[in-house]
C-alpha cells in the first residue's frame, strides 16, 4: 500500500483534514481546464462513506466543475480537460478502461435547474433502471419507482398521478423527482450542484431535511452558495477560491474556527 | 469635476418632450408593417384567385351524347372481350355512324370534318365501356364523348364565330353541325372525366394528371425515403457525435453552400453519375426522387440541426448524468424532442421538391410518357414538368388545362403541408 501522505505532490495551500479514514472518493492533484484556462488547480481531497460534505465559495471558484469531475460530466463539454486522479474504490476513474456509463450509475447526479424529462412522473424515475436493466418485470419496476418516490419524500404527493408530466410538478417536486430519479439506479455517491438554488424557502427545507435523511445511506457531495445550507446539511465543509482549495474541515470548525485568512474572510461576508 | 447629470426636473421635461416622437415612430413602424402584409395579402388573393378562375373551367369540358348501337359482332367481332378483339372491332366507326345519324354530313369533305368532331379517344371509351359492362351489347344506348378541343374552345367563346373561315381553326361546316347538335340539346357541359383519370396527350380534350400525379407520388417517396433518414443521421453526427473541428466546420459550410446551389445543377450531377456513370434508366422516379433527395438533403440537415441545438441542454445533462449512453441520448431524448423541428424541415424540403422541375428535366422526366408509371422503375413524369409541358402547347385547351393542374399541385402541396402540421402537432409533447 501506498502511504497516503506520499501519494500526491505536497500540498501548497490546502489546510485542515482533506483525507478521510473511511474514504470513498479520492481526488489528488486534480487540474481541470477549460482550453487554455485553469479552472481547477490542484485539488486533493477525500469524500468519506456516507457522509455529506458541501463544497462552498463565491461564484466562479470552480466548485461545480470540481462536482462534475467525480462523475465526468465534464466530458461532454468539448474544451474541458481534466488532470490528477479520482479513484472511486482505489480504480482511478479517469483511466482509460473505464466506461463513464457504469460509473454515473454509480454516481448520481443533481442538477442546478431541476430538469425531470418530460415524460411522466413514473417514466423520469424509471427511466435509469430500464437503460441499465436493473428491473426483473414490471412489479420490480413499480417498486423501485415507488421506494425511490418514498426515499425522495414525494410518495405522498404524487402516487395518485404518477402517469402525469414531471415537468407539470412545482420546482420543489421537481427537483425532488430528480433526487429520486437518481436513486432509482441506486448509486453510491450523490452529487448535486446547488439544488435549491432555484427553489423558494420551504422547498428548500424540504430538500434540506431529505439531504439530511439520505446521508444515511449515501455519499453527498453538495455545493451550495449558501453557507447556512451548508451548515445546515453537512458534516464536513469545503471552501473554494479561484480554482484553490482553501480549506476542508468539521463544518463547525469551518464556521466558526476557521484556520484559513481567506475562509474567514467568506464566512464572516468580506468576499464573496 | 462639474455634474454632467441633468437635474431632474428637466430630466423628465426632455423625456416629456421626446415622447410624442417616439410614439409617433412606433406608429409609423406598425403601419408599414400593415402595409407590408396588406401588399402581401393582396397578392396571394390575386394569385389565387386567378389560378383558381383560370383553371375552374379546366375541370370541366363540353361533351356530346351519342345514341349507340351496341353491336356484338361489330364492336367485339371474336367475342371474347379481348383486347386483340375489341382493337379489330369497329368501335370508332359505330360512334361516327351515331354521330351522322344527328347531323347528316353531305359528301365525303363533310364527312370527313364531322368524323373529326369528337374525340379521338372514341374508341377507346367505347371498348373500356363495354369491357366493364358488357350488358350493354344488343342495347341502344346513350354516351357521353368528349369533343374535339378546338369545338370545345368555340363553345367557350374563344374562337369566335364572327372571326373570317380561313382564319379559324374550325369550318363553317363544323360550326352548323355544332349548332344542330345544340339544338337537339345534345352537347353539355360538364366536370371533365379526363384531366383526373387521362394522363399526357397530344389532344388536350383527353389530356390527364393522373400519369404525372403518381409520378409525383413515387418520386416524392424515394427522396423522402432517402432524404429523411439521410438528413437526421448527418445532424444528429454533426451535432451530437462529432468533435468540433476543422473538418466539421468545413462540412458545416459546404452543407450550407449546398442549400444555396441552384436545383438544375442537381440534375446536372444526377444524369452524370445515376444515369451515365450507373447506367440507370432515364425518366424514372427512382433516379428522379434520388437527385431531389440531394437537393432537399441540405434543407433538411439545416432544419434538423436547428431543432437538435434547442433541445435544452439540461435534458441531457439529466440524461447522461443517470448514465444514459450516448446513443441513448440521442435516441430516447434528443431525436424525440427535436422530431417536431426536424418534421417541419423536411416538409418544407419535400414542398420545395414537389415544386422542382429544373432538375427532372435534366434527367429526362420530361419525356412524353402516356402509360401512368407503376413502380419507382417504370418512365414517368411528375405534376411540375406536366405543367411545364402543357404551358408550351398551342392548342387553346392546354391553358385551362395548365391552370387546372396547377390547382391539383396546390392542393397536393396543401394537403401535404396539413398533414405534416397534423403529425407535428400530434409529436409535439404536451409538457
Amino acid at each position: 500500500m501506498i502511504n497516503e501522505e506520499n501519494d500526491f505532490r505536497k500540498l501548497d495551500l490546502t489546510v485542515g483534514d482533506v483525507f478521510s479514514k473511511d474514504a470513498r472518493l479520492k481526488a489528488r492533484n486534480v487540474n481541470v481546464f477549460y482550453g487554455n484556462n485553469k479552472a481547477i488547480d490542484n485539488v486533493t481531497i477525500d469524500i468519506g462513506n456516507k457522509e455529506v460534505i458541501s463544497f462552498i465559495g463565491p461564484s466562479g471558484c470552480g466548485k461545480s466543475t470540481f462536482l462534475r469531475c467525480f462523475n465526468r460530466m465534464n466530458d461532454t463539454i468539448d474544451t474541458c480537460r481534466v488532470e490528477g486522479k479520482i479513484t472511486l474504490e482505489d480504480e482511478n476513474i479517469y483511466d482509460r478502461k473505464i466506461d463513464v456509463v457504469p460509473l454515473r450509475a454509480r454516481i448520481g447526479m443533481v442538477f442546478q435547474k431541476p430538469n425531470p424529462f418530460p415524460k411522466s412522473i413514473y417514466d423520469n424515475v424509471a427511466y435509469g433502471p430500464r437503460i441499465h436493466g436493473l428491473c426483473e418485470n414490471k412489479d420490480h419496476l413499480d417498486g423501485i419507482v415507488e421506494q425511490s418516490l418514498k426515499r425522495a419524500g414525494l410518495w405522498e404527493e404524487v402516487n395518485d398521478r404518477l402517469l402525469s408530466a414531471g415537468t407539470g410538478l412545482s420546482g420543489g417536486q421537481q427537483q425532488r423527482l430528480c433526487i429520486a430519479r437518481a436513486i432509482a439506479v441506486s448509486p453510491e455517491v450523490i452529487l448535486m450542484d446547488e439544488p435549491c438554488s432555484a427553489l423558494d424557502p420551504i422547498a428548500t427545507a424540504k430538500i434540506e431535511e431529505l439531504i439530511h435523511e439520505l446521508g444515511n445511506e449515501y455519499s453527498i457531495v453538495i455545493v451550495t452558495h449558501s453557507m447556512q445550507q451548508a451548515a445546515r446539511v453537512s458534516k464536513r465543509t469545503a471552501y473554494f477560491h479561484l480554482g484553490k482549495l482553501i480549506e476542508v474541515g468539521k463544518t463547525k470548525n469551518i464556521f466558526t474556527r476557521p484556520k484559513h485568512s481567506q475562509t474567514e474572510a467568506y464566512i464572516s461576508g468580506k468576499i464573496g | 469635476m462639474t455634474n454632467k447629470l441633468i437635474n431632474p426636473t428637466r430630466a423628465s421635461e426632455i423625456v416629456k418632450n421626446s415622447i410624442a416622437k417616439r410614439r409617433a415612430k412606433d406608429n409609423r413602424l406598425k403601419l408599414y408593417g400593415r402595409i407590408a402584409i396588406g401588399f402581401a395579402v393582396c397578392f396571394l388573393i390575386f394569385l389565387f384567385s386567378s389560378i383558381f378562375i383560370k383553371g375552374y373551367p379546366g375541370f370541366f369540358q363540353y361533351y356530346v351524347t351519342l345514341d349507340i348501337n351496341f353491336d356484338r359482332e361489330r364492336i367485339d367481332p371474336q367475342g371474347d372481350l379481348s383486347d386483340n378483339s375489341l382493337f379489330n372491332g369497329e368501335a370508332s366507326k359505330i360512334v361516327n355512324e351515331a354521330l351522322f345519324t344527328i347531323i347528316d354530313p353531305k359528301g365525303r369533305k363533310a364527312k370527313k370534318q364531322a368524323k373529326k368532331m369528337v374525340s379521338s379517344g372514341k374508341d377507346v371509351r367505347l371498348t373500356n365501356l363495354v369491357k366493364s359492362n358488357p350488358n350493354l351489347f344488343g342495347t341502344i344506348s346513350s354516351v357521353k364523348f368528349a369533343l374535339d378541343d378546338d369545338i370545345d374552345s368555340f363553345l367557350r367563346g374563344y374562337i369566335k364565330r364572327e372571326t373570317p373561315e380561313s382564319e379559324r381553326r374550325i369550318s363553317d361546316q363544323i360550326i352548323k353541325f355544332v349548332d344542330k347538335l345544340d339544338k337537339e340539346g345534345r352537347i353539355s357541359y360538364e366536370f371533365s372525366d379526363y384531366i383526373l383519370n387521362g394522363s399526357a396527350s397530344g389532344n388536350p380534350e383527353m389530356a390527364g394528371i393522373k400519369g404525372a400525379f403518381f409520378g409525383s407520388i413515387l418520386t416524392l417517396s424515394v427522396c423522402l425515403l432517402i432524404a429523411f433518414p439521410l438528413g437526421v443521421a448527418t445532424a444528429v453526427y454533426l451535432e451530437e457525435v462529432a468533435k468540433k473541428n476543422k473538418i466539421t466546420e468545413l462540412i458545416e459550410v459546404n452543407i450550407n453552400n449546398l442549400a444555396a446551389v441552384p436545383s438544375v445543377v442537381f440534375g446536372i450531377m444526377g444524369l452524370a453519375i445515376f444515369i451515365s456513370i450507373f447506367g440507370m434508366p432515364r425518366s424514372i422516379p427512382l433516379v428522379g426522387g434520388m437527385v431531389l433527395a440531394l437537393m432537399t438533403l441540405p434543407t433538411i440537415i439545416i432544419s434538423s440541426r436547428a431543432a437538435i441545438r434547442a433541445v435544452p441542454p439540461s435534458v441531457r445533462d439529466a440524461a447522461y448524468g443517470i448514465g444514459a449512453s450516448k446513443l441513448q441520448v440521442i435516441f430516447h431524448h434528443v431525436i424525440p424532442l427535436a422530431m417536431p423541428g426536424m418534421l417541419t424541415g423536411t416538409i418544407i424540403g419535400m414542398a420545395q421538391a414537389l415544386g422542382e422541375t429544373a432538375p427532372l428535366l435534366m434527367i429526362g422526366m420530361v419525356a412524353f410518357i402516356v402509360d401512368v408509371p407503376n413502380s419507382v422503375m417504370d418512365p414517368g413524369t411528375v405534376l411540375p414538368v406536366q405543367i411545364f409541358m402543357w404551358a408550351d402547347f398551342a392548342e387553346r385547351m392546354f391553358i385551362q388545362k395548365t391552370s387546372a393542374a396547377i390547382i391539383i399541385l396546390l392542393g397536393f402541396l396543401i394537403s401535404m403541408n396539413a398533414f405534416a402540421i397534423y403529425l407535428r402537432k400530434k409529436l409535439e409533447r404536451r409538457w
